[in-house]
């Protein structure tokens, strides 16, 4: 008999599928007004010992989860945990309406159809009621709140940031129309350290200026952000960075 | 990346090309002759190789190694040359490898590289062992653009090509995969005739019991160093077994060198493939080439072959004559820069041990 | 009575939400006495309690109830419950800690219950006019709709069942009362989505 869960997925609609998960939007109830939900599944690994396969799932899943809730009790905009199934290698979060930042930003659409593309940002930064700039400091504040809770990303991207729609963003008070939520935490890990710190950094500055090099020093506010957020913790960082900057992420090599 | 094919900047030959490589970065003095033809083929005249193999328990000093090589390398190339019947007259450069690798013994290998030119009067070529690798893994294999698995006794990455350059996608944060099966063969006392991996291949096939070892992938990079020390410790655990055997008929919770060799290949070997599937998804690309002395592991080799049907792909790899390090790599890839205009001058013919795949410009490459 | 199909199992959930409940000390006795009661009588009263009576007052809202009751059902379908049954098992989901004796202290029924949640999971072929007539036999109450749910819900007790004080996120949304009921929400609604991996 097939479980419950792979049931829940051959009846979801896939979304994209990358090395390790595929990704579903899912209904877990029959009732039209519960909201839709995120899966992700690891898939099982053919080449993976079985019993390996279900430990390093089992782990990632819980890991995934973790880091999720860590960050949602940190203050950090992240999706919400909606369903755990382990021992299947499935997580289901929160679904979220709203934009990629990628998108948003010049030169993250793709290479075609460049003029096209530059009206399609403006109107969507306008639908969603921001300049780039501000976003720009979301980006920075959100990162610099992950790190206070000792949450290390490992894939930070603007592939893995989104813009909530404004119709789905629910608070009265705020000044914005919308909120930046970090996406993606399946490489996600748990660490205090200045340096892991400094390489999440530097691996978001070298991804954002391979995909948007134009918007280059827009990426210097994103950093002003992330340093007033991170208050004293900010001098060491820095400093750590620009190790990194100058050696890059890799060590030299040694035959 | 799929989409717009550039003109590849190598032009067939007007004449054929032939190149003598010179490898010894590490254990193994190699000699190999190349011939490149005007239609752009090309083919391996000759390939000899000497191992500098150890007792059991020991590794190879950077010193004795060094010494080794000195004492081969006239044999080998001679015998390399004599196998075709092709004269140090008639090459058209000598390649030798410039690094990454042991200082004494790179060292030993350039020497003589210098002292045949000077010789002979033929250009030097300084090659990357480990764009040696691959340029010989795609000939080979006939590969067009895969993401290619390096994986060997001081390199472990993970590589792709992009704008006349190798880069490195992902690779170890601490020791070489083949150092930690090295260092784990002295462990357990494996012989290191003919290679302590092999060895180590052959003993995991006798294993039943997967122990757990930590998987320590993060993101696109791997580390060993705490999976060494973990599988060592099994050692010391009062279930291990040393002889394989059980004490008497009851003693059936026991740990044989066995398990832990079959752990250890089921646990890095998988670490290996999801690094490169990551990669692969990550260039949209459908083609894995395994190159490097792990590479002619079959489980491995098995592992990536599974991990590629499953991604509707394909996996390239080679046996060991092509995987272990040896010289036809060096002579290929030196005389695809030769023909792009490229030598060593004898001034700048330095080795150097510590010299990155993407330092690399692939000039023949589009 | 809500009713809502679990398409995946082959379940069906009701719910209901009874206020102003007069009973509960009756309520939870029974409870006991249903689970220790002997022969054909013991199977019976069993039957006629075949509920979760979940403390009203600690839900946050009608997606905290669904998804402990969906993370109850997978369970089941797994053969991994904790507790007896599903009814007992939505509750242990609901509270942070493993410990059952406390999550039905806290989260079941007790003396002072005023408001409570009825839940019945149950399999397709019952109708859903029997189960509310069966709910409505057992509770004494006023029934009312889940949209008063969050004013019934006692926001202090849920932040300290969840140790949600000292939380940057709570301290920052302090003030925007609702901010920090959707913030509460958000995070409660997660561990009990989570709660077979925290060990």
């Amino acid at each position: 008999m097939t479980s419950p869960s792979l049931t829940l997925i051959s009846t979801s609609t896939l979304i994209s599928q990358g090395a390790e998960a595929k990704v579903y939007k899912a209904h877990l109830t029959a009732d039209p007004s519960d909201a839709p939900i995120l899966l992700k599944h690891r898939f099982r690994k053919g080449y993976r010992h079985p019993t390996l396969d279900g430990s390093i799932t089992r782990t990632r899943v819980a890991g995934e989860a973790r880091a999720l809730l860590k960050c949602l009790r940190s203050g950090v905009n992240v999706p919400g945990v909606r369903m755990v199934d382990a021992s299947e290698g499935i997580l289901g979060i929160e679904w979220i309406d709203g934009q990629s930042v990628r998108k948003l930003l010049p030169g993250g659409a793709g290479e075609d159809d460049e003029e096209q593309e530059e009206d399609d940002q403006i109107d969507l930064l306008q639908e969603y009621d921001i300049s780039v700039e501000i976003l720009m400091q979301l980006i920075g504040q959100e990162i610099a709140k992950m790190h206070l809770a000792d949450v290390i990303h490992g894939d930070l991207t603007t592939s893995n940031m989104m813009l909530r729609h404004p119709s789905t963003f629910k608070s009265c008070h705020a000044t914005l129309r919308t909120e930046l939520v970090l996406i993606d935490f399946g490489l996600s890990y748990h660490s205090s350290l200045v340096e892991d710190k400094a390489v999440d950094l530097y691996v978001l500055e070298r991804a954002f200026t391979s995909t948007h090099p134009d918007a280059e020093p827009l990426f210097a506010s994103a950093m002003q952000a992330y340093e007033q957020r991170m208050g004293k913790e900010w001098a060491a960082i820095g400093r750590r960075l620009d190790d990194v900057r100058l050696r890059g992420r890799k060590r030299s090599m040694v035959g | 990346m799929p989409g717009r094919v550039r003109e590849t900047p190598l032009k067939n030959p007007d004449r054929p090309y032939l190149a003598i490589g010179l490898e010894g970065s590490a254990n193994k003095f190699g000699a190999g002759v190349i011939k490149h033809f005007v239609d752009g083929s090309t083919a391996v005249l000759s390939n000899v190789r000497h191992t500098y193999i150890t007792p059991p328990g020991e590794g190879f000093q950077p010193r004795f190694t060094a010494l080794h090589h000195r004492e081969w390398a006239l044999k080998i190339i001679n015998d390399c040359l004599a196998e075709v019947g092709v004269s140090m007259h008639d090459v058209d450069c000598i390649c030798y490898t410039k690094g990454p690798g042991m200082g004494a013994p790179l060292q030993s290998v350039a020497l003589v590289a210098r002292t045949l030119s000077l010789l002979f009067d033929k250009p030097l070529v300084g090659v990357n062992h480990c764009v040696g690798h691959i340029e010989m893994g795609r000939e080979i294999t006939g590969a067009q653009n895969p993401v290619v698995l390096y994986v060997s006794g001081g390199n472990t990455q993970v590589i792709a090509y992009s704008r006349q350059c190798y880069r490195i996608f992902g690779e170890t944060l601490d020791i070489a995969i083949g150092n930690c099966l090295d260092r784990f063969a002295r462990v357990i006392n494996l012989s290191n005739d003919p290679a302590p991996g092999y060895n180590i291949e052959q003993e995991a096939k006798k294993g039943k019991r997967l122990l757990p070892i930590p998987y320590t992938t993060k993101g696109m990079d791997v580390s060993f160093s705490g999976i060494l020390t973990s599988v060592e410790g099994y050692t010391f655990d009062k279930r291990f077994r040393a002889d394989g055997q059980p004490q008497n008929p009851n003693d059936e919770d026991i740990i044989t060198p066995a398990d832990l060799c079959f752990s250890l290949q089921e646990t890095i070997y998988a670490m290996l493939v999801e690094i490169t599937e990551r990669a692969m998804a990550h260039i949209g690309s459908k083609e894995v080439l395994i190159v490097g002395g792990v590479g002619s592991n079959l489980r491995l080799q098995e592992m990536m072959g599974i991990m590629a049907e499953e991604r509707g792909g394909k996996v390239f790899a080679m046996d060991e004559r092509y995987c272990i390090d040896n010289g036809i790599m060096i002579a290929h890839a030196g005389l695809l820069s030769f023909r792009m205009g490229f030598d060593t001058p004898l001034l700048k013919s330095t080795c150097t041990q510590r010299f990155r795949t993407d330092e690399v410009h692939i000039s023949w490459r589009a | 009575m809500q009713s809502y199909k679990l398409p995946h199992f082959p379940v069906c959930v009701h719910a209901a939400l009874y206020t102003n409940v007069s009973d509960s000390d009756s309520l939870r006795k029974r409870l006991i006495a249903a689970s220790t009661a002997e022969g054909l009588d013991g199977e019976r009263e069993r039957d006629a309690v075949n509920f979760s009576f979940i403390e009203a007052r600690l839900i946050t809202s009608v997606n905290h109830l669904r998804t402990a009751v969906y993370q109850a059902v997978l369970a089941e379908a797994q053969g991994a419950l904790r507790t007896k049954t599903v009814h007992s098992e939505i509750i242990w989901a609901l509270n942070p800690t493993n410990n059952i004796s406390e999550a039905m202290r806290r989260y079941g029924v007790s003396d002072a219950s005023t408001s409570l949640v009825v839940v019945r999971v149950a399999g397709p072929e019952l109708s859903p006019e029997v189960i509310e007539r069966d709910m409505d036999a057992t509770v004494k109450g006023t029934k009312a709709s889940f949209t008063e749910l969050q004013d019934l819900t006692d926001w202090a007790a849920v932040k300290k069942y969840h140790k949600l004080g000292s939380d940057v996120a709570v301290r920052e949304a302090k003030g925007d009362l609702e901010r920090e009921r959707i913030v509460v929400d958000d995070i409660v609604v997660s561990s009990v989505a989570m709660k077979s991996v925290m060990g």
